[in-house]
């Protein structure tokens, strides 16, 4: 390997943020190089083929990302983006109900026309793609700037679009509130704040609404993708980010750890890697910048340090929270299919069962009411410990991911049926009454609550059925990618304290540092948070050509509603 | 830019709810290339032909390119392996490597000086080692008559590989006859003439003397698939003996090899599709025309097609019967698979195997064999096996700590990650199925006996991969035949696969073979790719942007120019 290496930028973390800006500034001309612990790149978006011919994805799974003007800028299609998608479509798969502990109950036409008219889809034109750009791909307006009614994007689609959603209180409601006003039933406003919950902003926080409606949004809409699922898995999308990047002429080096983040006189100046890295512990220098899109307690307190920082600094990032639950995942292989019990094989619809094994998809269970919402809520992110909700109450959910991927070799397993997954919050780890590693220890018995929730609408979770039950507590998803702290799919909570100009921290808002020349990208530390959207990236440019360090070309173009810094280059000059 | 032939037919329509958002890869492409297969053969071929200017797309059934080249975690959750490759033979020699002057760019190449070892009841062990006279010192153990030959024959047989053996590698084959006048040439060609024509027991046998250093001599030779009593395929086992002791590991797992090399292709301007089986072959006028993908019905036209998969696939599944000439069907059908395939056992556990043995040098080696005791148990558990059966009370395998090369493979600090393999045959009497328990057991047992840590007290979690499930894996390691056809002297050199395909062209115009069982053949040798592109290269008019390796050269110069 060559001795002395240097780059314009160094990216740490070969996730999708990492990767995805990794390809924006190699398009803009920039020579850049992604450093990525693990052996293979793509963070929180892996497949992985436990036993030959079975496919499971321990983490990102559904595409929310459909807004992104990176498909567009980055140019995905070519280099094999390709998608799956849905063919039932949503408003259909709504007749089916949800899931309630006395069977199925049905979502209302006043539930749809709210949920529609929330998420953009009632416009005219419908202006779902724009409301989602102005949530979520757009920097935080800069320090000197106040955030007003005025001038917060998604306001401003609402108020052009839909006044009715438009409202002076609308920044400081919760989801449950919105929904309140406008929809009808409590399962379906249960269901949609348990996802919302599971998404990183949760129904009951005052002053994410907004944000928290549009995460699930990003899900449930039919033009958003329909929770549809690329080829090859969210992988598969993240290759051809990575693709973009590599054709641009972006280095990629993985099994190589980031130990230190080299300061001079204030300014980054390279990496140090661990000393287990593939090219051993080298030194890699850049000369324009340092991204870190590996989690920001490592990157500052770890890999920066309190030599380079003041002492209120840290102590605010030690306190960003990681509070967030963590989703414990689920994949079961059986020798029989599993099967909705007499209680849920009653709806025509939803014995229709999906996907090349012909599975069945519960999606939220229970959704009762807010009451179990709140047990659950308060058990996990109150109680930090061991689930004290009776197994009756506890809510999970089941993404339909098998019905989408007919290539998908397990479509023709032989040996067995494959369910989709399933997953339950839990307490993160690092917060758990009983230690970190306390996860660890009740794996079992924890195997055996989730099989028992589940077995309420579902047969064939017995011993005598189950193959392999394949799962992963929050502790070992840490060890696995230390991208993970907590085990959290979004890394900090999206709440009012950590989201837009307070993400991470206000310090840290716009993706710079105290410290010249380090940025930072991660789902742990910039805005909008976790899921795979390609939208700090796109955010973060705004901030790299404010900077002077990115010069993009033409196919550059800038967010609507961003503001530039005083004093910075404009990164909408054109 | 990736650069191919669509027109887009994508526009956003906000009006549109079912519409989509993003635009993706077309329904209809045009290339220069097409490749099916993402396995070492396949990328290499790909990346090749991207970085001499032509379009390349390269379409990969798995969610992953690499093929043989996988590294996976399938001791989920945190520990990963290398279900298939693990030893790495030709780093040495590998054009590929050098071309992409990969080791600066992405790879390093851990090579153990501790080779592959030997283990027996009595709590004796041979070692080979890449150091000559680090083996000799453990031959003489047994025998100083046999260390003193290792010595001898293995400088002779180090010759043979470099000067010959090693570079004809990635030359086109040559019919026997102008294989002889060759080697006729020199001493040291006659030498490897003359072996040629033994078979692998007797060249142990008439070389070395000790019953336990001929034992592991001959599960060296034979461990890839050579049969042991069959002549005509001799010159392999300087070959194999040489490989054995100079194998790689690739830090980071077999897969970063495959992800340098897919790093490559699109460097080079290459698509690589992913999740894109390949159901059809498109032919037009008789030539090959593209390719179809499975499932999504997209098409992908091209000049020329080159397949890495087995015959059976290409010729018959893909390009379909009623298209062949006569010859070639009965080629076709008349394929071997391999004789035997293997069943890997893979744990995680808390300390690494440590081996009650004579040579603490063994638990650091590369490779250890256990289970095996004499050349007869050894022959007989081959027969064994080609016969449909285990012995479980009589068998044995290769082992590897991998952990100990590569901490990068457990993800929860200070455990380890170890295989376990023997050869087994695909239609095991019983079924897989309902002795998948049984066999693991045995396999713990028999692995324990000669490691005794390996118990149910160190042991995190295990998973086992059996014959029909690499098969699952890989549709084309048809019966689970690791090379994708068996050696023998009628599947190798210019008869791999046939006569009329063994330069990587076709009967068929425009389709081209270049995996495992088109010559030299299996194993990441990174041969079969290597010849398909500097053949398609020639056919389309490219010019070539690399040059023969210097031992090309020499062999070229020595052996094959007027
Ligand atoms: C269970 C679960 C389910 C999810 N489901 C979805 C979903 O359906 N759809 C969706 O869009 N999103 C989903 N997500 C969220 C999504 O996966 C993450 O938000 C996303 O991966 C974050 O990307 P990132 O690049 O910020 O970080 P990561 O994906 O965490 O990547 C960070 C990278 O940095 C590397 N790294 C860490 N430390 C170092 C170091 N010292 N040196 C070098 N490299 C380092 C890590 O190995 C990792 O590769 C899910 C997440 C989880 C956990
Ligand atoms: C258990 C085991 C252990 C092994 N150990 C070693 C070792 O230690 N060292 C060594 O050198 N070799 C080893 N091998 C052998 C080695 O893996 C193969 O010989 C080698 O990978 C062959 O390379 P290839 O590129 O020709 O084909 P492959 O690696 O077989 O790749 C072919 C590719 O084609 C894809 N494909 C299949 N069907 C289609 C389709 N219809 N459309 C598109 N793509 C398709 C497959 O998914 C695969 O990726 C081992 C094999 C096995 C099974």
């Amino acid at each position: 390997m060559a001795k002395d290496e240097r780059f314009d930028v160094v990216i740490i973390g070969g996730g999708p943020n990492g990767m995805a800006s990794a390809a924006y500034l190699a398009k803009s001309g920039l020579s850049v190089c992604v450093l990525e612990e693990r052996t293979e790149s793509g963070g929180a978006c892996e497949t992985q083929e436990p036993i030959p011919g079975v496919r499971i994805y321990p983490h990102a799974m559904l595409m929310y990302a459909s807004a992104a003007p990176g498909f567009e800028q980055l140019e995905l299609h070519k280099f094999g983006f390709r998608m799956e998608w849905d063919p039932v479509s949503p408003l259909e798969m709504n007749q089916g109900g949800l899931a309630c502990r006395d069977g199925w109950r049905q979502i209302t036409e006043t539930d749809q026309i709210g949920w529609a008219k929330i998420g953009g889809m009632l416009g005219q034109p419908p202006f779902t793609r724009e409301l989602m750009r102005a949530a979520f791909y757009c920097p935080p307006h800069p320090p000197e700037v106040e955030v007003t009614d005025e001038n917060t994007p998604y306001m401003q689609v609402y108020k052009k679009h839909q006044p009715d959603i438009w409202t002076p209180e609308l920044r400081d409601m919760t989801m449950f509130d919105l929904m309140d006003e406008h929809l009808e039933t409590e399962h379906f406003k249960t269901a949609m704040a348990f996802a919302a919950w599971a998404s990183g902003a949760a129904g009951h926080w005052e002053g994410v609404a907004i944000p928290a409606a549009l995460c699930v949004q990003l899900l449930t809409l039919p033009s958003m993708g329909r929770t549809s699922i690329p080829r090859g898995g969210l992988h598969g999308y993240f290759h051809a980010i990575l693709r973009a990047a590599v054709h641009h002429g972006a280095t990629l080096r993985t099994s190589c750890p980031v130990e230190e983040i080299l300061v001079e006189d204030g300014r980054a100046v390279g990496v140090r890697l661990r000393d287990t890295a593939v090219t051993g512990g080298r030194t890699i220098h850049a000369n324009k910048a340092v991204i870190a899109a590996c989690d920001v307690h490592q990157a500052f307190l770890d890999m920066v340090g309190p030599r380079h920082l003041d002492p209120a600094v840290i102590q605010k990032l030690k306190d960003i929270s990681l509070k967030n639950q963590t989703l414990y995942v689920s994949t079961f292989h059986t020798k029989t299919p599993i099967r909705f019990n007499e209680t849920f094989a009653t709806n025509a619809h939803h014995t229709k069962y999906v996907g090349p094994h012909r599975q069945p998809a519960a999606g939220v269970f229970p959704c009762d009411s807010r009451e179990l919402y709140y047990a659950c809520v308060a058990d996990v992110d109150g109680h930090k410990a061991q689930p004290r909700v009776p197994v009756e109450d506890v809510m999970w959910f089941q993404t339909p991911s098998q019905a989408f991927d007919p290539t998908d070799c397990q479509g023709e397993y032989p040996r067995g049926y494959i369910s989709s997954a399933f997953e339950m919050a839990v307490t993160s780890p690092d917060y758990h009454l009983e230690g970190e590693d306390a996860l660890l220890g009740y794996k079992s018995d924890m195997d055996r609550y989730m099989r028992d929730a589940y077995s309420q609408v579902y047969d064939g979770l017995d011993d005598d059925n189950v193959i392999h039950h394949w799962s992963a507590t929050g502790r070992e998803v840490e060890f696995r990618n230390t991208g993970l702290i907590g085990g959290t799919w979004c890394g900090s909570r999206h709440d009012e304290d950590q989201l837009w100009t307070n993400r991470p921290i206000p310090e840290l808002s716009r993706y710079r540092s105290p410290i010249e020349g380090l940025y930072h990208a991660h789902q742990t530390s910039g805005h909008p948070g976790g899921l795979c959207l390609m939208a700090i990236p796109y955010n973060l440019m705004h901030i790299l050509i404010e900077d002077g360090v990115a010069d993009p070309g033409d196919w550059w173009y800038a967010s609507p509603y961003y503001m530039p810094q005083e004093g910075k280059i404009p990164a909408n000059r054109r | 830019m990736t650069d191919f032939k669509y027109e887009s037919r994508f526009e956003y329509d906000a009006n549109n709810p079912f519409g989509h958002m993003q635009e993706e890869f077309p329904d209809e492409s045009e290339f220069d290339v097409t490749i099916i297969g993402g396995g070492p053969n396949g990328l290499i071929a790909a990346a090749y032909l991207a970085r001499a200017g032509l379009r390349v797309a390269l379409c990969e059934r798995r969610f992953e390119v690499g093929g043989g080249l996988s590294t996976e975690e399938n001791l989920f959750p945190c520990y990963s392996s290398n279900p298939h490759v693990l030893y790495h033979m030709m780093v040495d020699y590998m054009p590929a490597i050098r071309d992409f002057d990969l080791n600066a760019q992405a790879l390093t190449w851990i090579k153990p000086n501790a080779q592959t070892g030997m283990v027996f009841e009595d709590g004796s062990s041979v070692l080979l080692a890449q150091q000559t006279n680090d083996t000799k010192d453990s031959i003489s153990k047994f025998s100083f008559a046999d260390a003193q030959t290792y010595g001898k024959v293995v400088r002779d047989w180090k010759r043979i590989v470099k000067d010959i053996l090693g570079p004809a590698t990635y030359l086109p084959p040559m019919p026997p006859i102008e294989t002889t006048i060759a080697m006729e040439r020199t001493a040291l060609g006659r030498k490897m003439l003359e072996i040629g024509e033994a078979t692998p027991l007797e060249i142990i046998n008439e070389t070395f003397e000790h019953e336990k250093v001929r034992t592991l001599m001959l599960y060296a030779s034979c461990m890839w698939g050579l049969d042991p009593r069959e002549s005509g395929l001799g010159f392999m086992v300087p070959l194999l003996l040489d490989r054995t002791v100079n194998k790689c590991y690739c830090y980071g797992g077999s897969h970063k090899f495959a992800g340098a090399l897919a790093r490559e292709v699109v460097k080079g301007g290459g698509l690589i599709l992913e999740a894109a089986a390949v159901d059809k072959i498109l032919l037009e006028n008789g030539r090959a025309a593209g390719v179809q993908l499975a499932h999504e019905g997209r098409v992908l036209r091209s000049k020329v097609v080159m397949s890495t998969l087995d015959p059976e696939t290409t010729f018959l599944d893909l390009v379909g019967r009623e298209h062949l000439p006569s010859q070639l069907t009965e080629d076709v059908e008349g394929w071997a698979w391999d004789k035997w395939s293997f069943n890997t056992l893979h744990i995680a556990t808390d300390e690494p195997p440590h081996y009650a043995c004579d040579d603490p040098w063994i638990d650091k080696s590369f490779a250890t064999v256990v289970g095996i005791e004499s050349v007869d148990q050894l022959l007989a558990h081959w027969d064994n096996v080609i016969d449909g059966k285990l012995d479980l009370n009589s068998f044995g395998g290769h082992s590897t700590c991998e952990s100990l090369f590569d901490p990068t493979l457990s993800d929860q600090p200070g455990k380890y990650v170890s295989m376990y393999q023997i050869h087994a045959p695909y239609d095991l009497e019983g079924g897989w199925l309902n002795r998948r328990a049984e066999v693991e057991a045995a396999m713990l047992a028999n692995w324990r006996k000669a490691a005794p840590n390996i118990n149910p007290d160190t042991i995190i979690s295990t998973s086992m991969e059996d014959p029909e499930e690499i098969q699952i894996r890989f549709p084309q390691m048809r019966r689970g035949s690791i090379k994708h056809g068996d050696y023998t002297p009628l599947q190798m050199g210019c008869f791999r696969p046939n006569q009329d395909c063994s330069e990587t062209n076709t009967p068929i115009e425009g389709l081209y073979t270049c995996g495992a069982s088109t010559f030299p053949g299996g194993l990441v040798l990174g041969g079969p790719g290597y010849l398909g592109a500097n053949k398609v290269a020639d056919d389309l008019g490219v010019k070539r942007w690399w040059k023969p390796t210097p031992e090309m050269e020499r062999y070229i110069k020595d052996y094959l120019e007027e």
